[in-house]
C-alpha cells in the first residue's frame, strides 16, 4: 500500500456558519416561547385566583407581609386607620376578609394591598391627606382590590415569572437574583382596568360613609400636583392618568346620583 | 443590574477573545499539519507485509486540553434546551483532537511512521465548580515505527 501524504480539502468535523447567528436565535426563540407562556399562565391566574380559598391566601400571606411590614410604626395613626377601615368593613363593604392595617415609615405616596386582607400604607401617603373622606377613599380603593382579588393575580403572575426564570436560568443565578428584586414591585402592579374598577367601587364605599363623594377628586388631584406621576411611584404610576381617573369618576358619580358635600376633618391626633 | 451586565459582559469578551484564540489555532494548526505531512499517522495494527525491516517501535502520545469560553457555554446552554447539533463545542473538540494529534507526531519526530493510532477524549474540570466550566482532553496515541536504513540493515546484518 502507497502512503500520499495530503491535508483535507475542508473540515468536515466542525459545521460552518456564524456562532453570533446562532447564539441571536435562540435567545429570541426562546424569549418568544417564555414571554408567551408567560401570557398564557397569567391567563390562567387569573381564571384560578377568583376560587383561591380564604384559608389558603391567608396561609400564603404571612411570609410576604414579614418582608414587606417593618413593625417601628406609629401607632396612634395605624389605631385611626384601623377604626376607618373596621367601619368601612362592617357598615359599607362586606368582603370576607379581616382587614389589617400597618403603617410604613416610608417617604413614598403609596398603599399595598398585600394578600390576607393586610392593607399597607406608608406614612409619605398619610403626610398628603387633608380631610378623613380622602383616607377612607384610599382604603376603600385598596379593598376594591381585595373585592376583585387583583392582588392575587399581580402575585400569581409574579410566580409564574419567577418559576419561569428559575427552570430555564437555575434558581441561583445573577438574572433570577436581579428580576426577583423587581417581584416586590411586579407583584403590586395593577392594570388600568383593575385600578378603574377600584376606584369606582371606592367612590361607592365613600358615599356609603359620609352621604356624599367628596375627597375623591381632591385626592387624587393632589397626587398629580405634588409627584407629577414621578414619586408617586411604584404604585401610583400604573394608575390610569388622574384626569382621566378624575373624570371617570364624575361620570360615575353623575351617573348613579352620587353628590358632593362638606369634607370631614381628620382625627385629632392624626398628624403628629 | 450590575450582574446582569456582568453576564453580558463575559458574553461579549468570551466571544471576541474566544474567537481571536480560536483563529490563531487554527493557523498554528494549519500549519503544523503540513510541517509533518511526511510523518504518516494511521490506525492500521500492523505493517505490510512488504514493508522495509523495522529498527525500533516506541509507543508514543500527546494530549492537548482546550477549554470552552464564557460564549460558547452560553450558546450551548441555550442549545441544550431545544437540541440540535452544538457546533459551539465541535470546533472546541476538533481542536483539541488535531492539537493531540500534532503533539503525538512532534514526540515521534524522527520516526518512520505512527502505526495503530487511537485517540480518546474526555472532559475534565466540568465539576470544578458548580458553574461547570468544562475543559476537554483529547489524548492521541500510537506506535512509532522506524524503519532501518538499507546502509545500515546491511552493517548489522
Amino acid at each position: 500500500m502507497k502512503y500520499t501524504p495530503r491535508l483535507p480539502q475542508r473540515n468536515v468535523n466542525v459545521t460552518p456558519g456564524s456562532p453570533l447567528r446562532d447564539f441571536l436565535v435562540l435567545l429570541l426563540g426562546l424569549t418568544a416561547i417564555l414571554v408567551g407562556l408567560y401570557f398564557l399562565l397569567g391567563l390562567a391566574v387569573n381564571l384560578i385566583v377568583p376560587w383561591l380559598p380564604m384559608d389558603i391566601e391567608n396561609r400564603l400571606a404571612a411570609p410576604i407581609v414579614r418582608r414587606v411590614v417593618v413593625k417601628k410604626d406609629v401607632p396612634g395613626q395605624e389605631a385611626e386607620v384601623q377604626r376607618l377601615l373596621d367601619y368601612l368593613q362592617t357598615e359599607c363593604t362586606d368582603l370576607p376578609y379581616r382587614f389589617t392595617i400597618h403603617v410604613s415609615d416610608n417617604p413614598h405616596v403609596n398603599a399595598l394591598a398585600l394578600p390576607g386582607g393586610n392593607i399597607v400604607v406608608f406614612s409619605g401617603l398619610l403626610d398628603k391627606l387633608k380631610s378623613e373622606n380622602e383616607l377612607t377613599f384610599v382604603l376603600a380603593h385598596e379593598m376594591g382590590h381585595y373585592a376583585h382579588r387583583d392582588h392575587l393575580k399581580g402575585l400569581g403572575r409574579a410566580l409564574v415569572f419567577m418559576t419561569l426564570s428559575a427552570v430555564v436560568f437555575g434558581s441561583d443565578n445573577p438574572l433570577a437574583n436581579f428580576l426577583s428584586h423587581g417581584l416586590y414591585v411586579t407583584e403590586l402592579n395593577f392594570s388600568r382596568d383593575q385600578e378603574t374598577a377600584a376606584d369606582e367601587y371606592a367612590l361607592v364605599a365613600l358615599n356609603c360613609t359620609y352621604g356624599h363623594v367628596s375627597g375623591a377628586g381632591e385626592f387624587l388631584r393632589k397626587i398629580d400636583e405634588g409627584d407629577g406621576g414621578g414619586n408617586g411611584g411604584h404604585y401610583f404610576s400604573s394608575h390610569p392618568e388622574t384626569s382621566e381617573r378624575i373624570a371617570h369618576l364624575k361620570d360615575f358619580a353623575k351617573m348613579n346620583g352620587l353628590d358632593a358635600g362638606p369634607l370631614a376633618p381628620l382625627p385629632a391626633d392624626f398628624n403628629l | 443590574m450590575f450582574d446582569l451586565l456582568f453576564v453580558l459582559g463575559l458574553i461579549a469578551t468570551g466571544y471576541i477573545i474566544g474567537t481571536w484564540a480560536e483563529r490563531r489555532h487554527y493557523r498554528s494548526i494549519e500549519r503544523r499539519e503540513r510541517e509533518f505531512i511526511r510523518l504518516p499517522a494511521v490506525t492500521l495494527k500492523k505493517l505490510d507485509a512488504g514493508s522495509p525491516p523495522v529498527e525500533s517501535a516506541v509507543m508514543v502520545c500527546g494530549s492537548a486540553v482546550v477549554s470552552v469560553d464564557y460564549f460558547k457555554r452560553i450558546l450551548a446552554s441555550l442549545r441544550n434546551i431545544f437540541g440540535g447539533t452544538v457546533k459551539s463545542y465541535e470546533s472546541l473538540i476538533d481542536r483539541a483532537r488535531r492539537e493531540a494529534v500534532l503533539r503525538m507526531k512532534a514526540s515521534a519526530e524522527g520516526t518512520s511512521l505512527i502505526l495503530n493510532v487511537r485517540i480518546e477524549t474526555s472532559a475534565i474540570g466540568r465539576y470544578a465548580n458548580k458553574k461547570g466550566v468544562a475543559s476537554i482532553e483529547a489524548l492521541a496515541y500510537g506506535t512509532a515505527v522506524t524503519f532501518k536504513r538499507e546502509g545500515a540493515a546491511f552493517h548489522t546484518g
